[in-house]
């Protein structure tokens, strides 16, 4: 029925702008609502799938975790930086040799990074972190500690917030940038310049090169995505608990809300989603424009 | 109708005669320019009223009579009537005076009605008017309106107040007819040989003007006139020497144009001669703006020549000049010391900031070494800076200002370790801000599109986001250290531009005062009127309007000759 209830007069209505009809603009007939369609295109959610996805977030958080632990052993001298040192090293080569692995399974990449620019951004990597490193150890002397953990703290929020869960492979540059930021102020608070080397190659493979490796694990090994993901937390954990046992059940129960208690609240919420839609829409184009554009 | 006549103040007491001046054509007033005293030749009257139109262009005529009584010399009045018949005019004015009494009596001879002479009598008599001729004359009033109001102008001050610009190129102007008062004003300034004749002449005739007591005239001024031509000379032979000097090829290379327009003096000196082309030009100023500009440019040179040889002389007095450059030394070893203090005290933590200690000591050392540098250089300098001020001295003669422009070049050359410490950090904040503001971009995965002029995303490879967030942060922590240095060495150079800035004023002061133009606004303020007021001298029923005219600043040339009529 219209808005005006218009008695229907011969001429069916049409609905038609261009052409002058016995009707107002705003009339509509009571086919009006039978278009109405409810969550089109809706994916219904499993909780264990939506788990799954959540374990990368958790995951990241204990990154953070980890490298803080790696920290706090680092300044209380529990850790020699060569140990650190020697360790990225093998981590580094181990998570090599597995990306290698895993992309060979899949050669969909469009033009795979050769050896060599690998080799070049390693050099590049290490030398200037090498070189910089006396530098960014007196960078932060005079100013207050307290400023230096505000800061850390700030930036390492701000790259949980900006990461780019859903597709980490190029890694996010405010995610990077911001988890780099508060490495260099923590690894400047170290004591010695080799410290603060061990430490921000430390920060490159945790923040920079892990994300890429579980990206790639996720696509080619889903099953065994979930074990490292849960080897993740509970070595974030773990690792905290040894520093800070408050900290770590904290830490714990954020991980627990964000991978068990959110997924089920989405699921849960699901039912109640409520999404119409019907020619009130605005008109969507669905042909295929590439052939115009170029 | 009301006959306007404009009557010199200093005709007021003038003997008989005739009154000479001229009609205005189209607004029915008249200016009286001159009494011509008895006895004279008619003969001669006219010839000489041809010789002054000829020499004035104005078209002057005799306009009538004037009487002042005196002791026996009653019994003139059939005598001035007769006068008309043999000037004759459209209309005649028979002006008299009666001593004792302040009021004119005037009157209009027409002979425009078939020859018979309508004579009207207008009154004018202050006071101690008789009472039946008053009667009688009021009938006469009643018959014809014509009014007569009598102006007083000073005769002087309105041919040298430049009111009459009507040689202004405005073609607009000359469309219009000019007004009543510019033509007034016209008429007195363009008769000017009129005003020749004064009573010491042996001539054949007698006048009374501004000028018949005897011509104002200084013999310094006439002295000055007679020996300005061959100075003029001189002098714009010695410029075009001077400019032929300054055109030798090896002055216009790069570095020594660039080093002129730097330095002060040099730029004193060109405008200077800038001056002096003006001065010297044996071209007479076209027009009152000319005139001024180049009176000013006069005055202002000779002004400066006088002070500077005031500084001289207290210079070159009593060893004042060992004094100064014994002085100078030690002064400059003292700022150092205090400069060296300054980095001591920024090289340590200045007022609790949080200062990079390392960059804090290589900026510090860097700039330490510059001052022991300097010093060294002053110590070097220390014989010869007498000879340098005693020979600097000596440019006091061209004038103050370019004694003030060689102290101002002489401080930028003496503070250029301050100048230089500016430039440095000023570089180095600038390299800082710059880096930092497109390593922010990148902090934010964006870029700065050049082609777009836009700042767009962009995603950058690992290393190239690893190394710039290292310098960022770099950058970013030793942000502080350079901003305190630049900011310490930017309110110096401050300091030193301000006094700079000081002595440039004032020799702009110097150079550009209307010294002038205020003098002649304070001793001869006539001469820079903007128009005239009338003041009512004398107003009573029955008697003629007196106005007097006088000059105004405000511009408004008032007219109240339309509300008396």
């Amino acid at each position: 029925m219209g808005p005006d209830g218009a008695p229907g007069p011969a001429v069916p209505w049409r609905k038609v702008l261009w052409e002058r009809q016995p009707f107002p603009d705003n009339y509509v007939d009571q086919r009006f609502l039978e278009e109405l369609r409810r969550n089109e295109g809706i994916r219904q959610y499993r909780y264990w799938a939506v788990v799954k996805e959540a374990g990368f977030v958790g995951q990241q958080l204990s990154c953070v975790a980890i490298f803080i632990t790696l920290w706090l052993y680092m300044e209380q001298g529990l850790l020699s930086p060569a140990t650190l040192l020697c360790t990225s090293l093998v981590c580094a080569l181990l998570g090599y040799g597995l990306h290698q692995v895993l992309s060979s399974q899949v050669e969909s990449c469009s033009e795979p990074r050769t050896h060599l620019a690998d080799l070049q951004s390693a050099a590049i990597f290490l030398s200037f972190t090498f070189g910089f490193s006396p530098v960014l150890k007196t960078l932060t002397e005079s100013v207050s500690t307290d400023t230096v953990y505000a800061m850390s703290a700030v930036m390492l929020l701000a790259h949980l917030l900006s990461f780019p869960y859903a597709e980490p492979s190029p890694p996010g540059s405010l995610s990077l940038n911001a988890a780099l930021f508060a490495s260099v102020c923590l690894a400047s608070r170290l004591p010695g310049a080799l410290h603060t080397f061990a430490m921000l190659s430390c920060a490159l493979l945790v923040f920079a090169l892990w994300p890429c490796l579980l990206q790639r694990l996720r696509e080619n090994a889903p099953g065994q995505f979930a074990g490292v993901c849960v080897g993740v937390c509970v070595g974030g954990v773990g690792g905290l608990g040894s520093q800070s046992p408050g900290g770590a059940v904290l830490l714990a129960l954020a991980l627990g809300s964000v991978t068990l208690l959110c997924p089920l609240l989405l699921v849960r919420l699901q039912r109640h989603k409520d999404n119409i839609h019907g020619p009130w829409d605005e008109a969507e184009i669905h042909e295929d424009l590439s052939r115009f554009l170029n | 109708m009301v006959l306007k006549i404009f009557f010199p103040q200093c005709c007021n007491r003038a003997d008989s005669g005739l009154l000479v001046g001229r009609w205005i054509a189209g607004h029915d007033s008249a200016v009286v320019l001159a009494v011509i005293h008895y006895p004279f030749i008619p003969g001669q009257v006219k010839q000489y009223i041809q010789q002054m139109q000829a020499q004035s262009g104005v078209e002057l005529s005799v306009l009538g009579s004037w009487s002042l009584p005196k002791e026996g010399q009653e019994g003139m009045e059939s005598f001035l009537r007769d006068l008309s018949t043999i000037f004759p005019q459209e209309r005649w004015l028979q002006i008299s005076r009666q001593m004792g009494k302040m009021g004119f009596t005037c009157e209009i001879l027409n002979r425009g009605q078939n020859g018979k002479a309508a004579q009207r009598r207008v009154k004018k008599e202050k006071k101690e008017e008789e009472v039946d001729s008053g009667e009688a004359e009021k009938d006469e009033e009643e018959e014809d309106e014509e009014k007569v109001i009598f102006v007083h102008y000073e005769q002087r001050k309105v041919m040298l107040s430049q009111l009459h610009p009507i040689e202004s190129g405005d073609p607009d102007l000359k469309t219009d007819p000019p007004s009543e008062l510019r033509q007034v004003f016209q008429t007195v300034a363009l008769s000017q040989p009129l005003f020749f004749l004064d009573k010491y002449d042996d001539g054949p005739l007698k006048s009374t003007h501004w000028q018949s007591e005897g011509r104002e005239a200084s013999i310094i001024v006439e002295l000055l006139k007679q020996a300005s031509v061959p100075l003029c000379l001189l002098l714009s032979w010695m410029l075009s020497m001077w400019t032929w000097l300054c055109s030798i090829r090896i002055f216009s290379l790069y570095p020594l144009r660039f080093l002129s327009t730097k330095l002060s003096t040099c730029v004193q000196l060109s405008y200077r001669t800038e001056h002096m082309r003006t001065l010297s030009s044996p071209k007479a100023a076209a027009g009152h703006t000319q005139f001024m500009r180049k009176a000013n440019m006069l005055v202002s040179v000779l002004v400066d020549v006088a002070l500077g040889v005031l500084l001289m002389w207290w210079l070159y007095r009593d060893e004042h000049i060992a004094m100064l450059a014994n002085t100078l030394v030690p002064a400059a070893d003292h700022v150092a010391k205090e400069l060296e203090q300054l980095l001591q005290w920024l090289m340590g933590a200045p007022a609790g900031l949080k200062m990079n200690r390392a960059l804090d000591q290589v900026l510090g050392r860097f700039f330490l070494y510059h001052i022991h540098l300097w010093i060294s250089y002053i110590h070097l300098m220390s014989p010869f800076i007498e000879g340098i001020l005693w020979y600097g001295g000596l440019s006091a003669c061209l004038g103050l200002t370019f004694a003030l422009s060689l102290l101002s070049d002489m401080v930028a050359l003496f503070t250029f370790h301050i100048y230089c410490f500016y430039v440095y950090g000023a570089r180095l904040y600038c390299l800082k801000i710059y880096g930092l503001s497109s390593l922010w971009r990148l902090f934010r995965g964006k870029k700065w599109n050049v082609l777009r002029q836009r700042v767009d995303s962009c995603s950058y490879d690992l290393d190239q986001l690893f190394i710039g967030t290292l310098l960022f942060t770099v950058l970013l922590f030793l942000l502080p250290t350079t901003a305190l240095y630049y900011l310490v060495f930017t309110l110096l150079r401050l300091v030193v531009v301000l006094f700079q800035g000081v002595l440039h004023l004032s020799v702009d002061f110097i150079n550009s005062f209307p010294l002038f133009a205020i003098g002649l606004r304070v001793f001869r303020p006539y001469r820079l009127a903007e128009g005239v007021k009338f003041r009512v001298l004398c107003d009573e029923p029955g008697v003629a309007l007196h106005l007097l005219m006088e000059r105004a600043f405000d511009g408004r040339v008032v007219q109240p000759m339309e509300e008396a009529a």
